[in-house]
C-alpha cells in the first residue's frame, strides 16, 4: 500500500464542496416533519396473513347469512303451510341481502427494487400490487343487488438472501 | 450506543457527514439538487428508524439504494446512469473545491476511474469507511473492497505519475 501513499495523499487534498445552508434547513425541516410515510408498507406475512383473513372473513360471513338466510326460509315455508296469506315475512326477506361475490383482480405489479427498511440488515425486495376488488350481495327475493367497487394497493417486502 | 435520533446536535453531525454523502450520491446522478434528495431521503430515513450513526456501512447502503431506486423509477434518470457508469462515457463530475491545475486533472481522472473502483474510492479517501464497511453497504467481500481500492489507486498513479 506503500506505493500508493503518494496518490492517496494527492486525493485526500482534494477538498469537498460544503453543502449549502439552504439545504441543511431543508434537511432540518424534513427530520422535524413527523410525517412517516410508510404505513402502506405490508410485509410479507402481514400481506399473507391479510388476505387469508380475508378470505376466511368473507367466507365465514357468507356462511352465516345463508344459514341465516336458510333458516328463516324454512321458517317462512312453515308459516306459509300454516298460513298461505302472511304478509308480514314476505317483508322482512324483501330486505335481507346475501353476499353473492367477492372478487379482487391484480392488474399491475410493479417491482420497484432493492430497499433497506428499518430493522433489516439485509435489502428487502419491494413489489407495488394495484388491484381492484369488489363485493357483491343480492337479496333473492327482490332480486335486486349492491356492488362496491374500490382500488387498492398494497407493498409487498421480500427479504433478498444471499448475493 | 450513539444514536442519531437522541444526538442533540444533529446539524453538526449531518454537516460533517453530508459532503462525503453528497459525493457518494453524485456518482448516480449528474445534478447536485438529485443528489441533495438522495441524501435528504438517506438520512431522514436513518434518523427516523434510529440507527446507530456509527452503522456508516448501512448509511451508505441506504444512500446507494435511494439513489438507484431513483434512477430506476425514472427511464430518463436510468439512461443517464447506464452512460454515467459506462467506461467511455462522461462521468458525473465529483464536486470539489479545486484550488489549481493539477486538482482539476486529478478529479478528471477520478471521473474516468470504472464505477466500481471509483465508488469504493469515494468511500475510502473522502468517507473514511474501512474495508468492512465499505465491503458491507455494497454488499461483496472486503477482499473485493481493497482490490478495486487498490485498481483505482494503480489506475490514477499511473495517470500522474507514468514510469
Amino acid at each position: 500500500m506503500n506505493d500508493f501513499s503518494e496518490i492517496e495523499q494527492e486525493l485526500k487534498r482534494l477538498r469537498l464542496a460544503q453543502p449549502s445552508h439552504a439545504f441543511l434547513v431543508r434537511v432540518g425541516q424534513a427530520i422535524a416533519d413527523p410525517e412517516i410515510g410508510e404505513d402502506k408498507i405490508i410485509r410479507p406475512n402481514r400481506f399473507r396473513r391479510n388476505w387469508i383473513a380475508l378470505g376466511v372473513a368473507a367466507a365465514a360471513l357468507f356462511l352465516v347469512l345463508a344459514q341465516i338466510s336458510m333458516r328463516h326460509g324454512e321458517k317462512q315455508s312453515e308459516r306459509i303451510a300454516q298460513n298461505p296469506a302472511a304478509p308480514e315475512t314476505r317483508s322482512t326477506s324483501a330486505n335481507r341481502f346475501i353476499p353473492a361475490g367477492a372478487t379482487q383482480v391484480v392488474y399491475n405489479t410493479r417491482d420497484e427494487g432493492l430497499h433497506f427498511t428499518g430493522g433489516s440488515e439485509g435489502p428487502m425486495r419491494r413489489l407495488r400490487y394495484q388491484t381492484h376488488q369488489t363485493w357483491q350481495w343480492r337479496n333473492r327475493a327482490t332480486g335486486a343487488s349492491l356492488r362496491v367497487s374500490y382500488p387498492s394497493e398494497e407493498i409487498v417486502l421480500i427479504p433478498i438472501s444471499g448475493q | 450506543m450513539e444514536n442519531v435520533a437522541i444526538h442533540e446536535d444533529w446539524r453538526s453531525r449531518f454537516s460533517e457527514l453530508a459532503p462525503g454523502l453528497l459525493l457518494f450520491a453524485r456518482q448516480w446522478v449528474r445534478s447536485r439538487a438529485d443528489a441533495e434528495d438522495i441524501v435528504q431521503e438517506a438520512f431522514v430515513r436513518f434518523w427516523r428508524r434510529n440507527h446507530a450513526i456509527t452503522n456508516r456501512a448501512l448509511l451508505y447502503a441506504t444512500v446507494r439504494s435511494i439513489a438507484l431506486d431513483l434512477i430506476r423509477r425514472d427511464s430518463r434518470r436510468a439512461r443517464r446512469e447506464a452512460e454515467a457508469v459506462s467506461e467511455s462515457a462522461q462521468v458525473v463530475e465529483p464536486e470539489f473545491e479545486l484550488v489549481d491545475e493539477a486538482q482539476s486533472a486529478l478529479a478528471a481522472a477520478l471521473d474516468r476511474l470504472p464505477h466500481d473502483q471509483r465508488e469504493v474510492l469515494v468511500m475510502k479517501i473522502w468517507n473514511e469507511l474501512t474495508f468492512a464497511e465499505i465491503a458491507s453497504a455494497l454488499g461483496i467481500s472486503q477482499n473485493t473492497a481493497a482490490s478495486r481500492y487498490r485498481y483505482a489507486l494503480a489506475a490514477l498513479k499511473k495517470i500522474f505519475q507514468p514510469q
